[in-house]
């Protein structure tokens, strides 16, 4: 058969914009109980989607006075979630800088098994201070040693999932999924990921991006076929565009400010008291990608818009308010549908983690309006195949990643500066 | 008095050896015992966490069930090895809130974690009981770190949370390093329950974190006194904690089982036990029979609601006293 999308939904808390939590006929806190994340995942299997997916860092989020945050620790939603549900894939975010392998290896492993073969874990480093001292360390490890030690600890955690021998998986192992923006990041998602979740604003660096990681995972001996690259996408739909671009509009006007700018120089890692809104960024306040200890992928992102577009402050945050540095689509469900076709069409992506704009009224919108358009066009499933996220996504069960591999990832300078774990 | 009943499961394979004398039974019949358990008034299923491949993850196995059967508590085994207590006390704390305040944790006496031990100098801090002391104060204070009154959600103001509410622990001592503070509010009934298994742990480790404490047949003698003093030395009260006695049964008949009722509750009345860890021998079909067949003889009949949360079934207060 033709080759298909695959959709997954970011079960972001209320929903990706700041001020989604205030959306008007949404329940504030409704991200706090269970019961929000279990109903958003029957609809998208209802839905056909190919997966759930939930973001997380194991931290109190800094902006909680103005913004919901992520809350509940990830495996307890989706093993609640596969209590309820028969077929939807469940990825869960898990730090490989702050989990210890064994534990954690035979959690997910577990978990996989009491769902059916439904598990994907997104490997994560973690960044900043603030989680750093949730586990002793006085402040964050460098960005290089995080990305060391994820690859070392992957490796470990997919070599125990080959071994065991009891509480098979139905699909085999769960599924590796990764974010790879940075340098270390590409690195990684070529080495062993078969899922990448990506940021792109532009159709043409994102083909070249799943290019590049196609090619990089070759290198590593793998088949670039059974990659998956799902830039992520926030969507606004409306039934008319007016309806749309008004929705998008009250989901500014909601935004609380003090969050907007406060993420921002966080997330840069940089200080913006005293840039007014109407001033543009200074470019000295921006350095090199790789030398930020934040989110490597966001700061891409940010500063390809600043270099291209010269925004004001308040431009910059109004563009970015549903965070993350993702494209925002706004618009009504064919409108959604053409930029979806254009970018699979075109190479760019495999599919998409959609995040809409508001939880769970943006979602319904989605399934109820966007997959069947979709599905009129031939482009996504109208039944599940199979029972297991390998299955959805369309992947074979890859060969174990050989511990000989590791001297790939270090030129001859930096192979002596390994830190033994 | 009324006693309260917790029942010792060990979920992975229906095949596999038994784990701390209880035979393994599938997921599928740890469902089913689960709906019986509710409907005869069990408070707790105990989750066993026989190892990996002997049994599966008790927090996975917790939140799995509690997604089918929200009437009965569950309580995961978690030992301090390979889990840092934050991820840990998260994690359970996930736990409770999903379930509505029905969940607890059985933190087991071991060693450590390769991420807490990258931060803390190499020391000469081994001792298994103090770990387990310092890691139950760790897990109780994140626990309160996020006070339910902290969540306000007024859309109106755009205040998600009143922040000045809360507060990192900023643990700092022999085995662990936390911050803190969690980044979810506490959960119905306040804190997830504690539970504590003496042997390994002696009173005074127990005493200023602990909930509910185990207790076996050989040490059962002079276990309430010695645990009254020690709550006593930590500020405590005994009426704030549920000490258990742990019994081994067999699925017997009918009337064998009003015999062993009998037996039993002499036996709490003569060490003032508040009621019974119950390890049932044999697969789920002998679980089954011990449910229906002696529980009743042992739980309070008079209950027709579940209570309304795990504290409230284990006869303490509804919701947790800070221990702040």
């Amino acid at each position: 058969m033709s080759r298909q999308l695959h959709i997954n939904v970011n079960i972001l808390n209320a929903g990706v914009f700041g001020g989604s939590w205030r959306f008007p006929n949404t329940d504030g806190t409704a991200s706090y109980r269970i019961e929000h994340y279990t109903s958003i995942a029957k609809k998208a299997e209802e839905a056909k989607l190919d997966a759930v997916f939930l973001a997380d860092s194991p931290l109190l989020d800094p902006s909680i006075k103005h913004r919901t945050g992520n809350n509940l620790e990830p495996t307890t939603v989706l093993a609640r979630i596969a209590a309820q549900t028969e077929r939807i894939g469940l990825i869960g975010t898990l730090s490989s800088s702050y989990n210890d392998p064994a534990e954690l290896a035979r959690r997910l492993a577990d978990l996989d098994h009491v769902s059916g073969g439904r598990i994907g874990w997104n490997v994560v480093t973690t960044a900043g201070p603030v989680a750093a001292r949730n586990f002793g360390r006085t402040s964050e490890p460098e960005h290089a040693s995080r990305y060391r030690r994820a690859a070392e600890f992957t490796e470990r955690v997919i070599a125990d999932w080959a071994g065991r021998t009891q509480f098979a998986s139905p699909q085999g192992r769960p599924v590796v999924v990764q974010a790879g923006g940075s340098s270390d990041g590409r690195r990684l998602a070529s080495r062993v990921a078969e899922v990448i979740f990506s940021a792109d604003q532009d159709l043409d660096h994102a083909r070249a991006f799943r290019t590049e990681i196609r090619n990089g995972a070759a290198e590593f001996g793998r088949s670039p076929e059974e990659i998956v690259v799902l830039p992520g996408l926030s969507t606004v739909v409306g039934s008319t565009e007016a309806e749309a671009k008004a929705r998008r509009e009250l989901l500014d006007d909601i935004l609380p400010d003090a969050y907007a700018r406060n993420r921002l120089a966080s997330q840069l890692g940089i200080s913006l008291d005293g840039l007014r809104d109407d001033e543009p960024i200074p470019a000295e306040l921006l350095i090199h990608p790789d030398e930020a200890g934040g989110s490597q992928s966001f700061y891409r992102v940010v500063k390809e818009i600043i270099d291209r577009e010269r925004p004001t402050l308040g431009r910059l945050l109004k563009k970015l308010s549903g965070g993350g540095g993702h494209r925002i689509l706004v618009g009504t469900p064919e409108q959604i549908a053409d930029d979806v076709e254009t970018w699979f069409r075109a190479g760019a992506a495999d599919g998409f983690n959609v995040m809409p704009d508001v939880l769970p009224s943006g979602f319904d919108d989605f399934a109820d309006h966007v997959i069947p358009e979709l599905q009129r066009r031939g482009l996504f499933r109208t039944e599940y195949d199979g029972m297991t996220l390998r299955e959805h996504l369309g992947l074979g069960l890859p060969a174990v990643p050989a511990a000989a591999h590791e001297r790939h990832l270090l030129d001859p300078y930096q192979e002596g500066q390994v830190i033994s774990l | 008095m009324s006693n309260a009943i917790q029942l010792t499961l060990a979920v992975g394979e229906a095949t596999g050896r038994p784990v701390d004398g209880a035979s393994p039974v599938s997921l599928a019949e740890a469902a089913a015992i689960a709906a019986v358990a509710a409907e005869v008034g069990v408070a707790a299923i105990r989750l066993v966490d026989g190892g990996a491949g002997r049994t599966l993850d008790p927090t996975v196995v917790g939140a799995y069930l509690a997604g089918i059967h929200g009437g009965v508590g569950f309580v995961a085994e978690v030992p301090t090895t390979h889990n840092a207590p934050y991820n840990a006390a998260r994690r359970v704390l996930s736990l409770d809130r999903a379930a509505g305040g029905r969940t607890g944790v059985a933190l087991r006496a071991g060693g450590g974690d390769e991420v807490s031990e990258a931060t803390v100098a190499a020391s000469n801090a081994t001792d298994a009981a103090q770990r387990w002391a310092e890691y139950a104060l760790v897990l109780t204070r994140l626990w309160e770190s996020f006070p339910r009154a902290a969540l306000i959600g007024d859309q109106e103001s755009g205040l998600v949370a009143d922040d000045a509410l809360i507060e990192p622990i900023n643990h700092e001592a022999a085995f662990y390093r936390v911050a803190g503070p969690l980044d979810g509010p506490s959960s119905a009934q306040g804190r997830p329950v504690l539970v504590a298994d003496l042997g390994a742990l002696d009173p005074t480790a127990v005493a200023r974190s602990a909930d509910v404490v185990v207790v076996d047949r050989e040490r059962v003698a002079g276990a309430d006194a010695a645990l009254t003093a020690a709550l006593r030395r930590a500020g405590r009260s005994r009426e704030d904690v549920a000490l258990l006695g742990r019994v081994e049964v067999a699925a017997d008949d009918p009337a064998a089982a009003a015999a062993v009722g009998h037996e039993l509750r002499a036996w709490a009345d003569a060490h003032r036990l508040d009621g019974f860890e119950l390890v049932p021998a044999g697969g789920a079909e002998d679980v089954v029979t011990v449910l229906r067949g002696l529980v009743p003889q042992l739980a309070d009949a008079a209950a027709d609601s579940p209570p309304p949360t795990l504290r409230a079934a284990f006869g303490l207060r509804v919701v947790a006293e800070a221990l702040r």
